[in-house]
């Protein structure tokens, strides 16, 4: 509150922003995701090869060839090259997975918590109900039955994930259609549509924000354990499939399944940072306890 | 004969946003074997602190007790090792709290919670000390005291409830019983059977009891003598009788007004106007000088001592001069 | 604990189950091609003769819901199908397979909690303390970490550089026929590292949370109440203030149980660990949709079975609940 000027007031966003600011291992995250982005982005242009290309004899140790810094892997593919161009699927499918997982968790979520009775009911049991299946092997099944491509892996990762979503969004719902605004806005006449949308929802942002942020993390590791178990696109170079390909010699070779891993790690340690920041953020009194 | 309990010069400060803050400043009191001694006051005045130092239980790690001596039945308690305080607690001096609702642990049975505190003590079996507790409940007036024994907290009333923190404080016969607030959040016609269950205690137990109170109300009730506190320090010490017919500080006199009185009409109640300081804010001079009708220059500059003014031990300017 | 709860409890369990049945029967049916063909497994090069023993099996031929009531009604008298890859009854496969997974997650759950709430409690006395930031820093990190991973780096270290545990399998072949001591003593030692690597995703959120909790808890009157008895600081820790702080625990415990079974599953591929994870990643490879959907059933199964016991534990461990309605 330092600089702040008086009887001004900021915006929620804003003043989220200056507290996210302060927080060290936040932006650090913020940074390092920056830089795993930038370098998935034109990392690919810089190597422009196909990661698929046998480029060397197979397993060089990383720092033996000075063209392969990070190595080979069992068939001589280029290590670096597979981590640059393997990370732009695994995020855009964490994308696209995160996404999907927000609109049917919200949608579903907001019309149980807002209408409440045989609505909730019935939507929160649907919910109980996928949440008895455990989503990875779910999620298995159904990129085995639609065939495997980035579509159909983010599909298959948004259909299994949105449970918590609902429940957060039902909660949050609750919580706030209870508020005074919600009460005002009822009274001048607005229909549940406006309300739900324009009302209810941009006061459960936040939690939701940090949920979105956090469930990106765990789509790239769905994406990752997918492609380990050779369910991913077989055409798309990816880190799990990295992983998952070089898995049988990891006692001649650590390398090729190292980076991939330390990417994949990375990555989501930098989501995760990014998102317990926003919560912190969200929520100032929590992070002084 | 020296008492029972007694503190001198007691200093406990807290650290704080502000910096280290000082929540008592040399208090002192003292407690007579088998009497009640009322400290009485607004809260944040420092009593549940003065309760909680005698129990060895202020809020680490931001509490600490800066100077001055904690004697109990002639033991130093100021310094004493954590498991000789653990050892006192409970079996010397027991205390009841404001809150019995959430005083209590909810996932245990009353039986349970009262039981535990004997075994603590006492070397007995788990069996024998739950008889205890359903006697000891029986002694604290709670009907079919057997079966509420195997009650948990929540399934009591909130008079059953600070009965059932009674039968736990006494179940070692402690000597000294410290009732933070013990009515504060009952209703008006249980307060008064708690005060008459505290009074038969004391006497068939032969406790001492320090009852900490907003309420001179209660003070009537119960004690034999007072010692009033503001803002961390005592400002006002003599017989209950005394005190409440002759009260010397002017917050003292404020605190009787706003007992209401039977035939007093309404709008005759009065109050205290203005708000306690917080502590972080306490100046040079009285802390009581921005609320009082009589505060003078002198009252702004300099603490008043806790002296005897002819009457009896007040800490006043005004009342200094006015016998000048 | 009523008896009457309990029965609507594991009723409403088993209407859950039947909703698996029911998706079960849709996902064949959703998937392209002819279901008969499906059933038989795309990679399983099956006859005419064979496909046509399955229609009349899974009545293919009549209207969808005498099919499904075949499917739901087969399924409820134990019949889960044919794998035609193993050649072998799936609910015998999966008899097989289900006690290696029970073993491995029960142990990593348990090592989970019980480490990590361990953690959490002690990191709760000194909330600024060094274990606090610890524990934070590895919740953080094992959260991220991909569990398949963190199994393969562990099969590095410990198969090259310090061999005292075996990386593969559930048992040695030289000891198959030893006594009972020496099986289990073998077993336990194979359990080691998958049960730990399971573990350790799951024990940082347990220290985090329950550190959470436990600092709530930590400020109640009634821990005030406690060490005002004369209460030792473990037994206001780990007696007082633990089973109050245990509900959060036990409501996660319950909720992470259907991620630890997907995390079972890539750790029981990475570590050879012959259990129905395995058995799922062998017969997806092998487009075996029986033995698949089998295995989607039985882990449903294992949740909605751990989902009750969760509910149990939670009215145990807070009394407030169970004299309600």
């Amino acid at each position: 509150m330092n600089d702040t000027p008086e009887f001004k007031p900021e915006s929620p966003g804003l003043e989220a922003w200056r507290m996210f600011r302060r927080n060290i291992p936040a932006v650090f995250g913020l940074v390092l995701l920056i830089v795993i982005f930038l370098a998935t982005l034109y990392g690919a242009l810089i190597y422009n090869g196909d990661p698929f290309d046998i480029v060397w004899a197979p397993h060089e140790m990383p720092g033996a060839t000075p063209e392969f810094p990070l190595g080979t892997d069992y068939l001589g593919r280029d290590i670096i090259a597979g981590l640059l161009t393997g990370g732009g699927p695994t995020l855009a499918v964490g994308a696209a997975a995160a996404a999907l997982t927000m609109f049917i968790g919200i949608s579903l979520g907001a019309l149980a918590g807002y209408y409440g009775g045989w609505v909730d009911n019935l939507l929160m049991r649907f919910t109980e109900f996928f949440q008895v299946l455990p989503a990875l092997l779910f999620a298995m099944v159904l990129v085995t039955l639609f065939s495997p491509s980035l579509w159909t892996i983010a599909f298959a990762i948004g259909v299994v994930s949105w449970p918590q979503t609902a429940r957060l969004t039902r909660a949050e719902f609750l919580k706030i259609k209870e508020l005074e605004y919600v009460t005002a806005a009822r009274a001048i006449g607005a229909r549940n549509k406006r309300i739900i949308w324009k009302v209810i929802l941009p006061n459960a942002a936040p939690p939701l924000i940090v949920s979105a942020t956090l469930t990106i993390g765990v789509a790239i590791l769905f994406e990752a354990g997918l492609s380990f178990l050779g369910l991913g696109d077989p055409n798309v170079m990816s880190w799990g499939l990295m992983i998952g390909a070089n898995r049988e010699f990891i006692l001649e070779a650590w390398w090729p399944v190292t980076f991939p891993g330390l990417a994949i790690f990375l990555t989501v340690f930098a989501v995760s940072l990014v998102g317990d920041g926003l919560n912190d953020a969200f929520n100032p009194k929590l992070r002084q306890r | 004969m020296s008492p029972l309990l007694e503190i001198n010069d007691l200093a406990v400060t807290f650290a704080t946003r502000h910096g280290e803050v000082t929540a008592l400043d040399s208090v002192s009191l003292h407690v007579n074997e088998g009497e009640t001694l009322g400290i009485v006051g607004e809260s944040g005045c420092g009593k549940s602190i003065t309760a909680l130092s005698v129990m060895g239980l202020i809020p680490q790690p931001h509490g600490r007790i800066r100077a001055g001596s904690i004697k109990l039945a002639g033991e130093e308690f100021v310094g004493a090792t954590p498991a000789r305080l653990r050892q006192m607690r409970g079996a010397e001096a027991a205390m009841i709290f404001q809150e019995p609702m959430t005083s209590l642990n909810p996932v245990f049975t009353v039986g349970d919670q009262i039981a535990e505190a004997i075994t603590l003590h006492q070397n007995t079996s788990r069996d024998r000390a739950f008889k205890d507790a359903i006697a000891l409940l029986d002694r604290v007036g709670i009907p079919e005291p057997d079966k509420r024994a195997r009650d948990y907290p929540h399934q009591l009333s909130g008079g059953m409830r600070q009965r059932m923190m009674i039968a736990m404080a006494v179940s070692c016969r402690p000597k000294l019983l410290i009732a933070d607030e013990p009515t504060t959040a009952l209703d008006v016609t249980v307060q008064a059977q708690i005060f008459d269950l505290l009074n038969e205690i004391q006497r068939d137990f032969g406790a001492a009891i320090l009852l900490i109170t907003h309420d001179m109300g209660a003070i009537a009730e119960m004690a034999d003598r007072v010692s009033v506190m503001y803002a961390g320090r005592v400002i006002e010490t003599a017989t209950a009788d005394q005190v409440l017919d002759t009260p010397q500080h002017p917050y003292a006199r404020g605190l009787i007004d706003c007992i209401p009185a039977l035939g007093k009409s309404e709008t005759g109640l009065k109050e205290i106007p203005g708000v306690v300081p917080p502590l972080h804010m306490l100046g040079a001079g009285c802390a009581f000088a921005q609320r009082c009708d009589h505060a003078q220059a002198r009252c702004l500059r300099e603490k008043p001592k806790l002296i005897n003014h002819g009457h009896h031990p007040a800490a006043c300017h005004g009342v200094e001069e006015a016998r000048l | 604990m009523t008896l009457s709860y309990l029965l609507r409890r594991i009723g409403y369990g088993l209407l859950l189950m039947l909703g698996v049945v029911i998706l079960n029967f849709f996902l064949i049916r959703l998937a392209p091609g002819d279901p008969a063909v499906v059933i038989a497994g795309e990679m399983g090069g099956a006859t005419e003769e064979m496909l046509e023993s399955i229609r009349e099996e899974y009545g293919l031929n009549k209207p969808i819901f005498t099919q499904l009531w075949i499917y739901v009604s087969g399924i409820a008298t134990g019949n889960l199908g044919e794998s035609f890859f193993f050649n072998q009854p799936v609910s015998k496969l999966i008899g097989l397979r289900i006690w290696p997974t029970i073993l491995l997650v029960i142990t990593a759950q348990i090592l989970s909690i019980s480490i990590g709430v361990f953690m959490g409690v002690i990191a709760a006395r000194k909330p600024n303390g060094i274990l606090s930031g610890i524990v934070s820093i590895f919740a953080t990190i094992g959260y991220a970490v991909p569990v398949f991973w963190t199994g393969i780096m562990l099969i590095i270290l410990f198969a090259s550089v310090i061999p005292i545990f075996p990386v593969e399998g559930m048992q040695s072949v030289k000891l198959r026929d030893a006594g009972f001591v020496v099986k289990t003593l073998d077993i336990a030692h194979h359990l080691v590292l998958p049960a730990f690597t399971l573990a350790i995703i799951y024990l940082a959120q347990y220290a985090r949370l329950s550190r959470a909790s436990m600092l709530e808890v930590l400020g109640s009157d009634y821990i005030r109440t406690a060490r005002a008895k004369g209460a030792s600081e473990v037994s206001v820790l780990f007696k007082h203030a633990l089973r109050n702080a245990a509900l959060p625990i036990l409501t996660v415990a319950g909720l992470q149980f259907g991620n630890l079974i997907s995390g079972a599953l890539l750790v029981e591929t990475v570590f050879n660990w012959p259990g129905m994870g395995r058995l799922a990643f062998d017969s997806i490879l092998r487009r075996d949709y029986p033995t698949i959907l089998g295995v989607l059933f039985f882990a449903s199964a294992m949740v909605v079975v751990a989902n009750i016991i969760t509910d149990i534990s939670y009215r145990w461990a807070d009394p407030r609940l169970r004299r309600k309605s």
